[in-house]
């Protein structure tokens, strides 16, 4: 068994986007998914930059819409990290395990690397080395990242063998218990199980992972560290708690710090934060955000370009590209604004959903969506 | 706190009336109760006796007399031989108080009992009042009419020649449905038209617009009581002059702060009352409400759309009342 530490090795991964978010709408309404910023990052950066320290050099985003929005700005992203990016359009639905077959030619390269699939909904702390690591000893054709749930009922959950992290069967949505280890969405797989893939729709859980399953190839690592599903807004918010706590324990000099700082925060450098604000727990602000003297911020995300005007109140929301909110506003509860969205000074905004564009200037008192 | 000693415009709202009273040439007031008053009540009935050298008295009821039958248990504080008419006035209700030009009126029609009538937008919620156009003098007095009979209502103010205490026996009694109607019919009742602004402030929500048109009148009348040549403020505003107010706030319009508040930085209110002893913490915001004595709303709160915080209720920090409620605990 040789060590493994990819000088010269250069691996693929593929990441499986899909479709158009439409549970993260308003937001992509503006941009495609995986470039809505989670922590001020692009959704798919935080993915392609674990996936370039770990030795990738090339990534094929698996799309079912046009590619030319990604493209522009994934021509950004390979320039900075000296990294391919291509992308694999599908023409008509393939599913969870077609997509890999329909990239087959640029996942292959004849060197027998096994290459990495992500989901682009998917947070985690990506110990993608440790996967190479455990994929390697175990010399099997598969290995997936399993994580601990409370309710895995709404799940594909891994039944495996304790001490080889062999997996025994794979039970899609169980109705009785059978464990509580699910499918985290990250593997790792050699190129042979692209040969048991046909380009047609198929569900990489339902049909690929449980024959090599019976095949004895499949294992499961736990994943250390948090995971979490962000594809919609109320777990986008759980999400950005998690991955600051996980900041906290691995780069803390990355937050931000101070007496108007609680708990765990963190603004881009060229936001501006006024006086007398209190921002934290669990709150990202973006480039060139203005936040006014006198607000209070916890548990949300301010994106790029933000202004927030003083003595503002806002509370486990998320505040859209290039939006306002007014003085003395009040927005609490989900409220989702999209890009663009104008709120008036003193409204208050009980989970409203608010399209791109428009100028708030009544109360939303429960939560409706704001067209 | 009983509720003629609340404040309305930093005053306690019997006081607006006992004022007015005195200003029309009223020597004694009698308070008809039906319940043995708090110390509270007396204390404030010491006070501005001396203070308005006006004799204050009290006349209690031991069972329930309707809206007449107060009057004629206080007989013999009404009547003193000079044979002069005497007021009668409903402790909720807050407007100029014309008191001299009710007393030329009455005069001048020689009317056995005048009432002031106040035109409304909803008449069937009160007792409508039908007159004669020319001469003022009252045909019909309907109750809560089910059909459009006319948009004035009795306000509440009555001027009554002693004979009118004639008629009233002491029993339970409706000065409306028994008293006017009977007088209307000798056409001896006439009805003059209130000017200016009329509200009964019985109720949150007509306490706020109530204090709005008064505020507005003071604007005309006595703009001095109001707040001028302050950035912080818009609109009309009434600060006693004890209350703190911080720096970068919005006052306005349509506030009263009373005695010993303290406003902190960068507070908003409009079209509320604060009353004495309260303390607002920094970028709270405020509207359309009332917050009671001591009580204390904390950082970036937000207590709007007609709530009600009673006697020393604590807001937490960025707490949200918003849904009209009366909070009498802290803690809701």
């Amino acid at each position: 068994k040789r060590s493994y530490d990819n000088q010269g090795f250069k691996m693929k991964a593929l990441i499986l986007v899909g479709g158009f978010g439409t549970r993260l709408r308003p937001l992509t309404l503006s941009f495609p998914k995986p470039l809505v910023d989670f922590a001020n990052k692009p959704m798919i950066l935080h993915q392609i930059e674990a996936l370039k320290a770990v030795g990738v050099d090339e990534v094929v985003l698996a799309i079912n819409y046009q590619p030319e929005v990604m493209l522009n700005f994934l021509k950004d992203f390979e320039a900075k990290l000296e990294i391919k990016i291509t992308c694999s359009q599908e023409t008509e639905p393939l599913g969870t395990a077609g997509p890999l077959a329909l990239a087959r030619d640029k996942l292959v390269d004849g060197s027998g690397e096994p290459f990495f699939v992500l989901n682009s909904d998917v947070i985690s702390e990506y110990p993608l080395k440790e996967m190479l690591e455990f994929h390697k000893t175990h010399g099997g054709e598969a290995s997936i990242m399993v994580t601990k749930v409370d309710e895995p009922s709404k799940y594909g959950v891994v039944v495996m063998e304790e001490s080889t992290g062999r997996v025994e069967k794979f039970v899609e949505k169980p109705k009785l218990y059978v464990g509580n280890k699910i499918n985290a969405g990250i593997y790792l797989l050699n190129p042979s199980v692209l040969d048991k893939i046909e380009l047609r729709p198929t569900s990489i859980e339902k049909e690929t992972f449980p024959k090599i399953a019976a095949a004895q190839g499949l294992y499961a690592m736990v994943l250390p560290g948090f995971w979490m599903d962000i594809g919609q807004p109320r777990d986008y918010i759980t999400g950005l708690r998690l991955y600051l706590d996980s900041l906290r324990k691995k780069s803390p000099a990355k937050l931000t710090s101070g007496s108007h700082i609680v708990g765990n925060v963190l603004v881009d450098e060229t936001a501006k934060i006024g006086e007398g604000c209190l921002i934290g727990p669990d709150v990202a602000i973006g480039p060139g955000c203005i936040v006014e003297s006198g607000v209070r911020l916890s548990r949300c995300t301010v994106m790029r370009g933000v202004r927030i005007k003083k003595h503002a109140c806002i509370s486990s929301s998320i505040i859209g590209w290039h939006s306002t909110v007014g003085q003395w506003a009040r927005i609490e509860n989900m409220t989702i604004l999209g890009e663009d969205v104008h709120v008036s000074d003193e409204i208050y905004s009980n989970g409203g959903v608010v399209l791109p564009h428009k100028e708030i200037k009544t109360n939303i008192l429960k939560p409706e969506i704001v067209m | 706190m009983p509720k003629p000693l609340v404040d309305f415009g930093n005053k306690p709202m019997i006081l607006h009336q006992i004022e007015a009273l005195k200003a029309a040439g009223v020597s004694e007031v009698v308070l008809a109760i039906n319940q043995q008053q708090p110390e509270l009540m007396l204390n404030f009935v010491k006070e501005y006796e001396k203070k308005l050298e006006i004799k204050i008295t009290f006349s209690q009821e031991t069972e329930p007399l309707g809206t007449a039958g107060p009057l004629a248990l206080a007989r013999d504080k009404l009547l003193d031989e000079s044979g002069q008419p005497f007021f009668v006035l409903n402790s909720d209700v807050i407007c100029e108080y014309p008191l001299l030009e009710m007393i030329e009126f009455h005069k001048t029609n020689c009317a056995e009992a005048s009432i002031m009538v106040t035109k409304v937008d909803d008449p069937s919620k009160y007792g409508v009042v039908v007159t004669e156009e020319a001469t003022s003098r009252v045909e019909s007095f309907v109750e809560k009419p089910n059909h459009f009979v006319g948009n004035k209502i009795n306000a509440g103010i009555y001027l009554l020649n002693p004979s009118v205490l004639e008629r009233i026996e002491l029993r339970r009694t409706s000065i409306e449905k028994e008293i006017f109607p009977k007088i209307a019919s000798e056409k001896k009742l006439y009805a003059m038209v209130l000017p200016g602004f009329w509200m009964d402030i019985g109720q949150p929500k007509d306490y706020i617009t109530g204090q709005r048109m008064y505020l507005n009148s003071l604007r005309e009348k006595s703009s001095q009581e109001l707040v001028t040549g302050d950035d912080n403020i818009i609109g009309n505003v009434v600060v006693d002059e004890s209350a703190a107010i911080g720096e970068g706030c919005l006052i306005g319009p349509d506030v009263v702060i009373g005695p010993g508040c303290v406003i902190d930085s960068g507070v908003r209110l409009f079209g509320c009352t604060v009353m004495r002893g309260v303390r607002i913490k920094e970028h709270a915001c405020i509207s359309n409400s009332i917050v009671g004595w001591d009580s204390t709303v904390g950082k970036w709160a937000r207590v709007v759309n007609v709530t009600v915080l009673g006697n020393d209720v604590h807001v937490a920090d960025a707490e949200v009342y918003n849904s009209g409620a009366v909070i009498e605990e802290q803690g809701l």
